[in-house]
This record gives C-alpha cells, sequence and structure tokens, in this order.
C-alpha cells in the first residue's frame, strides 16, 4: 500500500540538524535538517516549544544545573550500557512524522517507537546519526516552505538583536 | 529516613506563571510543592488520568527504553532542596545490579507514575520546605486555580 513504508524502500539518507527555528506565529519550533551529503534541501519537523529547546540545547551543548529529560535518558543509557546506535525517520501520516531509535546493549539491538524531537533530542547527546528513508524523504513538506522559512528568519534576527 | 509521598494533584500557579505538584504523605501531615515546567506538568498531569497520548510523548519514550532492557524503576526520592531547587534520584535495578540515576522531580515523578513505582521524599527535604508558609498561599488559592490542566 502507499501509505506503507519500510527501511528496505532504498538506502537512507543521513541527515543533520541545521537548527531550530522559532515561529512566532505559534508556541512551535521548526527543526531544519539538511542532508549530511551536501544536497540542497532540506526538511522541516515541526516541533513543540519544549521539544525544540531540547534539541537546541544539544546543538548549543548547553550546561543545564540539573539533567533535563533527554540527559536523563542518555544517562540511563550510561549507567546500563545501552548504546543509541541510531535513529531513522520512518514514517509520515497525515503531516505527523515517525521515527525509530535502535538501540544495543551486549548485542542486542532493540527498537523503539519514537516522537522526531524526542529520538533527535537523543541522538544529537549520544552522537547517534540521524536517516529518513527515501519514501519519508520523497514526502517532506519543506520545499515550498524555504522561502517562508527565509523571511520568517529575517524577521526573528531583528527580534532577537532587541 | 525517607518518607513515602503520592501525588496528591497539579495545580496552576497564576503568580509565577507555572504549575505545582503537590504531594502529601500518607499521613497528611507532610506536604511537598514542586515547581515545575509546563511540559513537565502536562507529563505527569496525562499520567495521573491514565491518558494514553496518539503518540508517545517524553516520559512515555523514557519508560520503553527502560522497558526494552527489563531495566526497572524501583523508587524515586526527592533527595535535596537548594536555593528553590529541587533534586531528585531515580533508583533502577538491571539484571542482578542497583543503580542510581541523578534526576530532575519532575521527570523522576512522571517516570514513577508510569512504573507504579513509589515516590519518597527525604527527612531534609521535608523539613527544609516550610510548610506553614505553603498553607498560607494556599488559602490565597481560588478554587478555579485548581482548574484541570489543558496540556
Amino acid at each position: 500500500m502507499d501509505g506503507d513504508s519500510s527501511l528496505g524502500s532504498g538506502p537512507l539518507i543521513q541527515l543533520l540538524v541545521d537548527r531550530v527555528v522559532e515561529d512566532p506565529a505559534t508556541d512551535t519550533r521548526i527543526l531544519v535538517l539538511a542532508r549530511k551529503d551536501g544536497g540542497l534541501d532540506h526538511f522541516m519537523v515541526w516541533v513543540g516549544s519544549s521539544e525544540g529547546e531540547a534539541i537546541k540545547r544539544a546543538l548549543d551543548t548547553a550546561v543545564t544545573k540539573r539533567p533535563m529529560s533527554h540527559d536523563l535518558i542518555k544517562s540511563f543509557g550510561e549507567h546500563l550500557g545501552v548504546t543509541t546506535e541510531r535513529v531513522v525517520l520512518t514514517d509520515v501520516k497525515s503531516s505527523t512524522y515517525y521515527a525509530t531509535v535502535f538501540l544495543e546493549n551486549k548485542g542486542v539491538t532493540r527498537t523503539l517507537d519514537a516522537r522526531p524531537s524526542d529520538a533527535i533530542a537523543l541522538a544529537l547527546r549520544c552522537q547517534a546519526p540521524i536517516y529518513v528513508t527515501q519514501d519519508v524523504w520523497q514526502r517532506r513538506s519543506g520545499q515550498q516552505l524555504d522561502a517562508w522559512l527565509s523571511k520568517l528568519e529575517t524577521k526573528n534576527i531583528g527580534a532577537q538583536e532587541v | 529516613m525517607i518518607t513515602q509521598m503520592q501525588v496528591k494533584g497539579l495545580m496552576f500557579d497564576p503568580y509565577n506563571n507555572a504549575y505545582i505538584v503537590i504531594l502529601r504523605d500518607d499521613d497528611q501531615v507532610e506536604m511537598l510543592p514542586i515547581w515545575v515546567g509546563k511540559a513537565e506538568a502536562s507529563s505527569i498531569s496525562l499520567a495521573l488520568e491514565k491518558v494514553a497520548p496518539p503518540r508517545p510523548m517524553t516520559h512515555d519514550f523514557m519508560k520503553s527504553y527502560l522497558d526494552a532492557f527489563d531495566a526497572k524503576v524501583i523508587s524515586v526520592v526527592i533527595t535535596d532542596l537548594n536555593e528553590n531547587t529541587y533534586f531528585a534520584k531515580i533508583h533502577l535495578m538491571y539484571g542482578d545490579s542497583e543503580y542510581t540515576v541523578d534526576s530532575r522531580p519532575s521527570d523522576a515523578i512522571a517516570l514513577a507514575l508510569r512504573s507504579q513505582a513509589p515516590i519518597f521524599a527525604s527527612e531534609s527535604v521535608i523539613r527544609k520546605q516550610s510548610s506553614e508558609e505553603l498553607g498560607q498561599w494556599l488559602e490565597n488559592l481560588k478554587p478555579e486555580d485548581f482548574g484541570k490542566l489543558d496540556s
């Protein structure tokens, strides 16, 4: 079926988190992902403000007084010997993206269903690669938003300088 | 010494534009208010009301992370209060070993509620927080401040 996707539909595309942009109109953040191979197209995911901030803190390697939620998950991994191997954006349905987190411990691999925001917030803290399937990449809703996004960021820069 | 606490509720604090988790001991003698952020309050509220969101929220993901390797949350303890900031520890059982992990109380409570794990507070934390002051503060709250969280 058209809506079904699997990891086997062509090579995965590795993504890097480019930036987190504030959407001042709504209480959300736009997570902008770029292709690691240098391709110019972007991949954008709308996330909640606290999820966006969790990703931004990882990008900025910000240190907080107490561990935040994803620092805690990372800390669980360090205590238990669980490695975050990679995260994959596996599906999109009604503009909602789905992610899978691959974990490894003593040769055993487990996969977890996650929201992309949690998957990416954890991946950044664990230096784990982030991938998207060919299928989800093709169905992303980013391209036509590039112009809109640059307009938004111009506005944001002004606001931040105040 | 530690005292077992129950989550009695969640309130909006209109003066600080934040949320408060109210912990009480079983004898209803001690009360511990813990200020938490909106996302954390929303997560605790979902657990209290046993609402399963369509997508796993951060603490659901945290729980399934531990479940994936059969690590169990034995208990969480609110251990310290320093400059109005609470600190907590999560006790995990994994294999034959116990692990203690530093955490914010909000994460610890959100995870404990999802894991049916008991929540404790250390004696020093209960001693440090002035319940008298809190009682006064609570009296000033209007009933509508106790409304349900809209997450």
